[in-house]
């Protein structure tokens, strides 16, 4: 069962690897597995969930969103109104979205309801906390099209991951893109314990822009906005005037324009590289995946971590093609170690396919 | 004698409440003939309108033909449902605006534009932003509560962001052209999880336009707000401003 592999995770996370790879569904199932368990969720969306029709494909329809009473949620006053599902607010929040202002509310009946909760990953936790403190057992927030900011580790405690037919028509593209996708959300953590990490728990604050960084542990502070903006020659500069730097730190994005010309810089010198991020979302790499870069010289290291705990596959790809499931499930396990391998869709997916370990 | 039309019931008018009737447009890729009549006749009915009846049709150029057609819209919606603070903003004038902000905020507002990725089109952006405007509105470059930067079209997200964060800018606006396909809807998404990346989502509004986009669009994207075709400088600015202003109340 997805939620059995899911239960651990106070807050969880659901984040797609693109429009229609089937969150819906799964948040349909876990809603379902848990409100047989009798668990009391709190449900919340940074986009909007529970809607009859797609909001850029309007002949795709969206499965509904039923949660039973006593169901805790995050939405906006118009949708909560147009429910007709009876409710009691709890929290009218500061918290304004296109759709209106977000509250939070216990359902007073069972039913069909449209979710809109807050969109920042900040104001997520917060809304997610609330929940929590007002009953909720498990919090599940519901991401959209491709976003995974409320998956970062200090707003959510765990992730199912969302893959589909609607990433390729052929099964090696779909595995090699959710290949890259599980990698890049499953980026290993600094190594515990040594001078660097200890050090960095104390410095990084200190360098919101970032900073080179050798044995010796004095930073070079890197100049404001580098990383967005440095190109190839300003790197090499940095790497030439740092000789013996064997990290950089980047504390905000990392996007994948500064990654490709920092390889290109470290390869033309022979010089290796260790780039930290905070955390997985922050890197935005969709062309090349991390063994590319470690052939280069670069590697790519967390300080905080994102735990992994499910991958879901939608076999069907809306308005175009459909998939054999199970081929599909196979093929993503032999690619993809050590996380179970779901369609929820399936009437036996309480027997999901557990990935071979690597 | 005018009648109150049933606010829970809403469905097209034309010559008296509850007609229905809808004029239409659309080309079919077939030679000018009888047969293209009845092909455009054909599709308006099955998109489910009755009496369907073509009030003109020419060629458009060879083996293509375009028709203007009526047909009667026998669905309707429930008005009172969707009415609410979310969807309806009543806009304010130039001065107005100019005078809010004085008010409320007492400097000037700092807003970063661009078309990002490879969409080329920055006519949505420039009749924003640029002092020419558009049909006489100017943009909002013309306003003395606003200080604006427009990076053109084609602009990488992470060039887009580290203006905004160079010039601590108060809101972001991006045009895209959202297309069925998806085509721009990642570098949208890109875009809002960069800021998020860069931890300034928080005091960052997020404003996306271009012909697709609805505030449902704009939700799922992860903005604040967005425009589509028909939006003037000055709403745009009535929703900086006052989502500025509501911050203000918030924070304080």
């Amino acid at each position: 069962m997805l939620s059995g592999l899911t239960d651990s995770a106070e807050r969880l996370a659901l984040v797609g690897l693109a429009k229609n790879t089937g969150k819906t569904e799964v948040l349909a199932a876990l809603l379902r597995e848990l409100e047989a368990a009798g668990r009391r969720v709190g449900v919340t969306s940074v986009g909007r969930d529970g809607e009859a029709h797609d909001v850029i494909d309007a002949r795709i329809d969206k499965p509904p969103v039923r949660l039973a009473a006593q169901s805790l949620l995050a939405s906006t006053d118009s949708l909560l109104s147009a429910s007709g599902v009876p409710f009691e607010v709890l929290e009218r929040t500061d918290i304004r979205t296109p759709l209106g202002r977000v509250l939070i509310v216990r359902l007073k009946g069972s039913g069909a309801v449209e979710v809109a909760g807050p969109s920042g990953a900040d104001q997520v936790r917060q809304v997610s906390d609330t929940m929590l403190a007002l009953g909720a057992d498990q919090v599940l927030i519901d991401g959209a099209i491709d976003r995974r900011a409320a998956s970062r580790p200090d707003v959510a405690d765990g992730l199912v991951m969302a893959t589909g037919a609607v990433l390729g028509e052929q099964v090696e593209e779909i595995v090699q893109i959710t290949r890259r996708a599980v990698e890049l959300v499953r980026l290993p953590a600094l190594e515990p314990e040594t001078p660097l990490s200890r050090w960095l728990t104390g410095a990084r604050a200190g360098l919101p822009a970032g900073a080179l960084i050798g044995d010796a542990l004095e930073p070079v502070e890197l100049a404001a906005r580098f990383v967005l903006t440095a190109g190839g020659r300003q790197i090499g500069e940095l790497l030439d005037a740092s000789p013996v730097a064997r990290w950089l730190l980047v504390p905000g994005a990392l996007p994948e324009a500064f990654l490709d010309a920092l390889a290109t810089a470290a390869r033309a010198r022979s010089r290796s590289l260790t780039v930290i991020v905070a955390d997985p979302t922050k890197a935005f790499l969709t062309d090349r995946d991390l063994g590319w870069y470690a052939r280069q010289g670069v590697e790519l290291r967390t300080i905080e971590e994102i735990s992994l705990l499910a991958l879901t596959v939608n076999p069907v790809a809306p308005q175009s093609h459909r998939l054999d499931s199970a081929l599909l499930q196979k093929a993503l396990g032999e690619a993809i170690a050590d996380v179970p391998i779901i369609d929820v869709l399936e009437p036996a997916h309480a027997g999901a396919v557990r990935s071979a370990s690597a | 004698m005018r009648r109150d039309p049933d606010l829970s019931a809403v469905g097209p008018y034309a010559d008296h409440l509850g007609d229905g009737l809808v004029q239409m447009s659309f080309t079919l890729p077939v030679p000018y003939s009888l047969a293209a009549r009845r092909a455009a006749l054909e599709l308006a009915a099955q998109m489910g309108f009755e009496e369907p009846e073509v009030v003109h049709y020419e060629e458009l150029t060879e083996g293509y033909t375009y028709f203007v057609m009526y047909g009667r819209c026998v669905q309707t919606v429930d008005f009172t449902a969707l009415a609410d603070e979310g969807f309806d903003i009543e806009y304010m004038g130039e001065e107005e605006i100019e005078r809010f902000a004085a008010e409320t905020l007492g400097r000037r507002i700092v807003v970063v534009g661009a078309s990002t990725g490879s969409d080329t089109h920055s006519v949505g952006i420039d009749a924003m932003l640029n002092l020419k405007g558009y049909h006489s509105h100017h943009g909002l470059e013309g306003y003395r509560s606003f200080e604006t930067y427009n990076l053109g079209s084609q602009v990488p997200n992470g060039t887009l962001l580290a203006k905004a964060i160079e010039v601590n800018a108060d809101a972001i606006l991006v045009s895209q052209t959202v297309t069925q396909q998806n085509l721009h809807i990642h570098n949208l998404t890109e875009l809002v999880e960069m800021v998020e990346a860069e931890g300034i989502r928080g005091r960052t509004i997020l404003a996306c336009g271009g012909p697709r986009v609805t505030n449902e669009l704009a939700k799922e994207l992860g903005y604040d707000a967005g425009f589509s075709k028909g939006t003037y400088p000055n709403h745009l600015a009535t929703f900086i401003v006052r989502e500025l202003a509501a911050r203000v109340a918030t924070s304080g």
